[in-house]
């Protein structure tokens, strides 16, 4: 056992950089393209799209008061609860971020 | 490659001041959290403390009072 050990760990340091080479070219293509599409999907609102953000809000509220929110078809209806969804995990990574730690709250 | 979506400035609106929301509130919470850990801590080893005592005292009688032939 103490020996099957020695030697796994003896090939991972021989095989390191080529490990190391192997997760490097594995990664490099997909990361660049997340970059291609974080940049831009990802990216925070410009101070110019902040005022048509809050009138986007308007009209939710406006279509929520003249009952045209409940015409969504269910399709339309579950993509927007994903999106909704979406936008509340970003509030539990804003809750890490400010509590510091991944697991509770480590008092 | 497929060009990027332009996600809608309500989508962007909301995710960054939910992300901002969650941070203050995390923030908030610890901070309110933390003394009372604290407190009930520092309760929990007085207790500790206490309960020690009480058994070393326990022992002391136990063995003072135990009439061996063997002390």
């Amino acid at each position: 056992m103490a020996k099957a050990a020695q030697g796994l760990v003896q090939r991972l340091v021989q095989r390191g950089p080529e490990l190391f080479g192997a997760a490097v070219t594995y990664s490099k293509p997909r990361l660049a393209t997340f970059w291609y599409y974080a940049k831009v999907e990802l990216a925070p609102p410009t101070p110019a799209e902040i005022p048509r953000a809050i009138d986007s809000i308007k009209g939710l509220v406006r279509a929520f008061q003249s009952g045209r929110l409940a015409q969504l078809t269910v399709k339309d209806a579950l993509r927007n609860g994903l999106v909704a969804t979406e936008v509340l995990m970003w509030f539990y990574i804003g809750e890490i971020i400010g509590k510091g730690g991944i697991i509770g709250y480590n008092v | 490659m497929i060009p990027p979506v332009q996600v809608s400035p309500l989508i962007k609106f909301t995710r960054y001041s939910a992300l901002l929301v969650g941070m203050i509130y995390g923030k908030k919470r610890y901070d309110y959290l933390k003394p009372i850990a604290e407190e009930e801590r520092r309760i929990e080893a007085e207790e500790k403390k206490k309960r020690e005592e009480l058994e070393r005292i326990a022992k002391e009688i136990a063995e003072a009072s135990e009439d061996s032939i063997l002390k």
